[in-house]
């Protein structure tokens, strides 16, 4: 499974064409001219014929394709390569009718051509060869590849016309565009903008006065003014983390097999994902607490300070992946190793921005990866993972008590258990005195061996105990007070009653789902065959992938760290990702927040910078913020306002000249249209008909699933079978904002489920955005979507009365950001009044009470103009205007 | 049955052709405007950008087929104890293998050979042979072609299932279903025409990938159904709106929605959206009526074994496919869970409870759609992307054992839709592990496929950043000439 995903991984986006006027070529241009093995035939090889020609020196049928002068070697079956000769020359003969590869793709036309141009023009190298055949080669090809090029600062371009600049980004996507002979497109409209800023930062619309505020005086001073509020605004750490949260694969459940049991305590490194962007953490310092903060925090306890709780409870990242070990998978060695590569795949993808996992059963196909730099970078995780000594989700879970509850628990606790005791003995006292009421039922000769048979343990009961026994039977060792003396049981039970209450008392135990090292494993790590972890072979030191090394990073890692209690290999890994000699990092993350700026990536493919992934459009642009982040210590609410203040930010989304030339909008000659995503969708129509609930942080809110087959939020209502018969509300939490909702595997949100919310397995890089009918359906006649049109209808009753104009304004407000023109207006109040009437006709029984105010239950009937103004709420909630943004 | 051909579709019109985004019949204003589009002279006609709809399209010659319902077994299936019986696997059983084997698990890899392990007979008057574990389908095998020579060669569930659904072997291109929507549109107003039927016990293997509509516009993706009562959520209106109301909220939604539209030309997107709510609208009665079994006589729901806690799955959801093909439906997908059909052990006790569960409803669905005569129109597909190798994986009592990948050779049928019946087609080696004669590629099967359907997969192409791009990705691909009728 795990190769047919990382496929799925490559192949997703390699699906992305740019258009041929914005491809950033990196050299290879097999169209004309001299060809050299390097460049132009080894990709090929690499791909299709080194897996049984050549990869860890294996040659079958006696040929080895790794080097020009390997291929001359004759074979079992004659010559691969005879130089300037085709027709003699094996390998093109096998590729031509397609004999070989055995395995995979046939070769297309173009690459037979190549290699047989390439043995035509006598089979030229770019260099020597080497004289040892290493394991594995980086050709220089490959180190030049743009991804492996140090990051430096590149100048900023000279642009024609610098009218439009507003920040150095500016001149980079200009200068492109010139190019072309385009421009950038005008500035959006102020109300545009600030809707698209608003819901950029905080996944909420802008309210209506901030919109008109800025509208009346659309100053840059007033739109800086405006970003600082919004980044200090709460909501941007909810919509930001949710954006990493993405990257991470958070969920509330362990998935993996249909069990798919609840992870209770994963909320907590939720919250400490909001938490840090709020914060405005430096990056660097948030990924380093998210690999090792374990070992940068002292050994966990509930009376650490307030950072190093943070340390543990951020190492939840590597606690992300679906998890089944618990459940009790199929196959528990498997299973475990799954976790192990899920969370590898995590990393991978959301900081170094390569396939790894591709390189888990053999060399990586198109990259410079081989199979064991896969398991050095494995082998950074093995002590924290101890897959020997493996625990299951419920087992791991670290407690968080501080000293201080844990003495209060067990004072609580000793004074519980006296109170049982007291109740205990006045239960056997009860007992007992039933007993003696009894015995005097029984002929007095017989009581006292009565009395003994009954005081004798069970197995020492000689046969006349039992018979005894048998003709009393209420002196048998099981009497239920409870069925003898009602008023005695309930006395022993007002007595255990306080031994509850008291336990009651007792502080709450936090637990954290996080990742903590033991001390003192260096476990080993070995290669395994075919990615088999049955199959273990050669021995593996920790260290980063050789290709992150090219840029002068030291690759390896020590196994030990004296200065720590634990081997130190992942605090070492966080410290080289934000190395300056690595160039993946800063550029994957500067990526990644330019994707959920502007919709789509500088590399349109952000988990992967590889072969197969795109190649930057803006390469130039893409370095210069690469390192502005770097430089700018890794402080995140800089980086957004130096994005958000652009004029490639500002423009508008309408530039009909882009959009002829480049209808990809790959060379940012317009902002890019975009529908809300589904967070934004909910938690925006919960804002606009005033339910939002908030509440920050906290256990999740619950899902449900409801009569209809929806997954919905609200607690479930059970029968006496515990089958569920309904969903109950869950005092407001149903209101909360998506990211504080319960991320359930198996039971995604129906309204997010359907606007494209991932259920991450492992994790999400980048959404899909789709447009099906069943998303209609729920604009339609989903009931969360008509109780807020229901709710907005009741605000606008709340806030401006029974005047129909004015209802419209602020509807208008309220939903798109601003007024309505005329035309509109007029439209609105014909369509309500019509409304009303068919509404009244379809429904000639509801009552034509006055407007309530929300919170009305679903069963009273709204009058017909309550309802017509409903629907006009309807309708906007589910119109273009407002899914999208311009 | 060639498809209606009054319009050529992806014209270069620059305005949104109100109430007729499905083709509602207005031949008369198509033709208008679509003479308008081609007297206007665009400047760049190439980077036009393209209105996308689902009307009927014309095809490039004659149709023989209309509608597919594909029933994907993922897993592997095994060959030689399903559809391609060996006898000499028999007769050199627990011997070593003579050839070479990829193996997908080398670590509980044999060599020994495993003979089928359920007696074959002989079905209707084309005396095809197969196994015991599929009586039922042997009652329409002279109506069924089967395929023993398919061949993906990726030794890999996922590459191969994308071969299969997508013509790559990897993630990010249109499947089948889409290029059909795409190349010939819509025969129904009211219901998607491309829909995927799933399976209770979870979504297939990929997922979305199986019905993704890759790079092509969004209204070619398939849409989903749900394997359980609801089987789409969201199709009551709300009572206060029923009716009227809502037709209504939706006529003031669209004229909103046109507003926006016509100060965002060329975004294809707000147009998917567009029609996508009309689509909705109208699905809320038909998708209902079209997916309730219950009007379905009772001889009808015992054929499909609807009455058996067993078939009853698969039986409803063949019965629903019927009615969804019968309804104007151009392409149904049913999908097992997972891979559910990957016996790398417990092949025997496996096995017969797969087929059991499946093999009458797939049956009764040949012979229904016979029945009421759309066999000749509609194609139905059985396939897994992959089959098993002939000798034994997990060594160990006869209840452990299993088979290995493979992907060299296996078994697949279709039926109808100009598919010639009664014939069996390809053959594997003796052993039942490599096509080796007539052998059906996955480039094969998609270009037969779209000739069945009227079109030639060299010229069904979509044109995205200056390349033209297909379903056989220009690869070599043949229509499979003997198999049709």
């Amino acid at each position: 499974m795990s190769t047919a995903r990382a496929v799925l991984l490559a192949g997703v986006f390699a699906a992305f064409a740019l258009p041929s006027v914005s491809t950033a070529g990196d050299g290879a241009s097999p169209a004309t001219g001299g060809l050299t093995f390097e460049r132009d035939v080894r990709p090929i090889l690499k791909a299709h014929c080194f897996h049984c020609h050549g990869e860890g020196g294996k040659a079958k049928g006696g040929i080895d394709l790794r080097l020009r002068r390997l291929m001359l070697k004759p074979g079992d079956e004659g010559p691969a390569l005879v130089p300037g000769k085709p027709g003699e020359s094996r390998m093109l003969h096998l590729a031509r009718t397609g004999e070989m590869p055995k395995e995979g793709k046939p070769l297309t036309p173009q690459q037979v051509s190549v290699l047989e141009r390439w043995i035509q023009q006598g089979a030229p190298t770019a260099r020597p060869e080497p004289e040892e055949v290493p394991a594995f080669v980086i050709t220089e090809e490959e180190r030049a590849f743009w991804a492996f090029q140090p990051i430096r600062p590149p100048a900023v371009p000279v642009v024609r016309d610098a009218s439009r600049v507003r920040t150095p980004i500016d001149r980079f996507v200009l200068a492109r565009l010139e190019v072309e002979n385009l421009g950038l497109a005008p500035d959006a409209s102020p109300a545009a903008l600030v809707r698209r800023v608003t819901f950029d930062l905080t996944g909420l619309p802008p309210s209506p006065e901030d919109v008109e505020a800025f509208v009346a005086r659309p100053t840059d001073d007033a739109y800086a003014r405006l970003v600082d509020r919004l980044l200090a605004s709460p909501a941007y750490g909810e919509r930001w983390g949710r954006h990493w949260l993405d990257v991470a694969g958070y969920a509330d459940s362990n998935g993996g097999v249909e069990a798919d049991s609840e992870r209770p305590w994963a909320w907590r490194y939720r919250d400490y994902v909001i938490r840090s962007f709020n914060a405005d953490k430096p990056l660097d310092v948030f990924i380093a607490e998210q690999l090792a903060g374990d070992e940068l925090a002292p050994p966990p306890s509930g009376d650490l300070p307030s950072e190093d709780l943070d340390r543990i409870v951020a190492t939840g990242f590597l606690r992300m992946a679906p998890d089944p070990t618990g459940d009790g998978p199929a196959d528990a060695v498997l299973a475990r190793n799954q976790v192990v590569a899920d969370t590898l795949q995590v990393v991978s993808s959301s900081l170094l921005g390569l396939t790894v996992q591709c390189a888990q059963c053999h060399d990586h196909r198109y990259d410079p990866i081989p199979q064991s730099d896969y398991y050095r970078l494995r082998a950074v995780f093995e002590p924290a993972f101890d897959v020997e000594r493996w625990k299951a989700p419920a087992q791991r879970l670290v407690s968080l008590m501080p000293a201080a509850d844990r003495k209060t628990a067990g004072d609580i606790e000793a004074r519980a258990q006296v109170i049982d005791k007291e109740a205990q003995e006045l239960h056997d006292r009860l007992i007992e005195q039933f007993v003696q009421k009894q015995l005097l039922l029984v002929p007095e000769a017989q009581r006292e061996s009565v009395m003994a048979a009954r005081k004798t343990p069970a197995d020492k009961r000689t046969d006349a105990h039992k018979a005894l026994l048998r003709e009393f039977p209420t002196f048998q060792d099981h009497i239920i007070l409870g069925e003898v003396d009602r008023d005695g049981a309930n006395k022993v039970q007002e007595v255990r009653n306080r031994a509850a209450a008291e336990r009651a008392r007792k502080p709450a135990d936090p637990m954290v789902h996080a990742l903590v090292e033991e001390p003192g494993r260096n476990v080993a790590t070995a290669l395994f065959h075919r990615g088999d972890p049955q199959q273990p072979r050669d021995k593996v030191a920790p260290g980063l992938l050789a290709v992150m090394g090219l840029a002068g990073l030291p690759d390896a890692i020590s196994s030990t760290n004296a200065a720590l209690r634990t081997t130190g290999r992942r605090t070492e890994l966080a410290r080289r990702l934000v190395h300056p000699g690595n160039p993946l990092t800063a550029r994957v993350l500067a990526n990644r927040i330019w994707m959920h700026h502007f919709g789509v990536g500088i590399v349109a493919t952000p988990s992967d910078f590889g072969a197969l992934g795109e190649r930057p459009t803006h390469p130039d642009l893409l370095d210069w913020l690469a390192h502005s982040l770097r430089s700018g210590g890794w402080k995140l609410k800089d980086f957004h306002r130096l994005l958000v203040t652009s004029t490639a930010y500002r423009q508008s989304t309408v530039h009909p000249e882009a959009q002829r030339v480049d209808p990809d909008n790959r060379l940012l000659g317009r902002a890019r249209l975009r529908r809300l995503d589904a967070e934004g969708l909910r938690d925006a129509m919960l804002a606009i008909s005033g339910r939002l609930n908030p509440e920050p942080f906290g256990p999740p809110g619950p899902v449900a699933v409801d009569p209809q087959g929806r997954v919905v939020a609200g607690r479930q209502k059970r029968d006496g079978n515990g089958d569920a018969v309904g969903v109950d509300g869950a005092q407001g939490a149903e209101f909360r904002r998506s990211v504080y909702l319960q991320v359930r595997r198996s039971t995604p949100l129906g309204m997010l489920e359907a606007f494209d919310a991932p259920v991450v397995n492992p994790n999400c890089e980048a959404r899909a955005v789709t447009t099906v009918p069943t998303q209609s359906l729920a604009m339609l006649n989903d009931v969360f979507v008509v109780e807020r049109a229901r709710d907005l209808a009741a605000r606008l009753h709340r806030e401006v009365g029974d005047d129909a104009v004015a209802r419209i304004e602020r509807l208008w407000r309220l939903v798109y950001g601003k007024p309505p023109t005329t035309t509109e207006r007029d439209g609105a109040l014909a369509f309500t009044s019509r409304q009303a009437a068919l509404i009244s006709i379809n429904a000639p029984n509801t009552a034509n009470g006055p407007a309530k105010a929300t919170g009305k239950p679903a069963d009273v009937a709204p009058t017909p103009s309550e309802a017509a103004l409903a629907s006009l709420c309807h309708a906007l909630l589910g119109s273009n205007r407002f899914l999208y943004l311009d | 049955m060639p498809a209606p051909s009054h319009f050529t579709g992806c014209g270069s019109r620059r305005h949104f052709v109100r109430a007729s985004a499905f083709g509602l019949g207005s031949t008369a204003l198509a033709w208008l405007l679509n003479k308008e589009g081609l007297l206007a002279a665009p400047v760049r006609p190439e980077l036009e950008p393209r209105t996308h709809d689902l009307r009927l399209r014309p095809t490039h010659h004659p149709a023989r087929a209309r509608a597919m319902i594909s029933i994907l077994m993922i897993g592997g299936p095994s060959q030689m104890d399903l559809f391609d019986p060996k006898p000499l696997l028999a007769k050199r059983a627990g011997e070593p293998f003579p050839g070479e084997l990829k193996y997908d698990n080398a670590g509980q890899a044999s060599a020994k050979i495993l003979p089928g392990l359920w007696e074959f007979r002989r079905h209707g008057q084309c005396g095809m042979e197969l196994s015991t574990l599929l009586p039922h389908l042997g009652q329409v095998a002279d109506d069924i072609c089967l395929i023993r020579s398919m061949h993906t060669g990726v030794n890999n569930h996922g590459q191969s299932l994308y071969a299969l659904t997508n013509g790559r072997i990897t993630a990010g291109a249109p499947t089948l279903g889409s290029w059909l929507s795409y190349g010939l549109g819509s025969e129904t107003q009211d219901l998607p025409t491309y829909l995927t039927l799933t399976h209770p016990s979870g979504l297939p293997l990929l997922a979305e990938h199986n019905w993704s509509n890759g790079w092509l516009p969004s209204i070619y993706q398939g849409t989903v159904v749900r394997p359980t009562e609801p089987r789409l959520l969201n199709l009551d209106p709300p009572p206060v709106l029923r009716g009227a109301p809502q037709q209504a909220q939706l006529e003031y939604l669209r004229d909103l929605n046109q507003a926006h539209r016509e100060v965002h030309p060329g975004e294809l997107d707000l147009e998917a959206r567009i029609a996508s709510y009309e689509l909705a609208a109208r699905m809320q009665d038909a998708a209902r009526e079209a997916m309730d079994i219950r009007t379905e006589s009772p001889a009808t729901r015992r054929m499909y074994g609807i009455d058996d806690d067993k078939t009853r799955d698969y039986g409803t959801r063949c019965l629903i496919a019927r009615r969804l093909v019968e309804r104007g439906v151009r392409f149904v997908q049913i999908v097992n869970n997972g891979q559910s059909w990957d016996q790398h052990s417990n092949l025997y006790t496996a096995l017969p409870d797969l087929c059991h569960r499946s093999d009458q409803p797939v049956a009764a669905l040949v012979r229904d759609l016979k029945g009421r005569g759309l066999l000749d129109s509609t194609v139905v597909h059985w396939s897994g992307e992959m089959g098993r190798l002939p000798v034994i994986q997990n060594d160990g009592p006869k209840e452990k054992v299993g088979r290995d990948h493979n992907t060299y050779g296996f078994s697949a049928w279709m039926a109808g839709g100009g598919i010639r019946g009664g014939m069996t087609h390809g053959a594997t080696d003796e052993w039942g592990h490599k096509a080796i004669q007539d052998v059906v590629t996955h480039h094969d099967y998609h270009a037969t496929l779209l000739h069945l359907f009227g079109l030639d997969h060299t010229r069904l192409v979509y044109r995205r950043a200056g390349r033209e791009l297909s379903l056989t990705d220009g690869k070599p691909a043949r229509v499979v000439r003997e198999i049709l009728a």
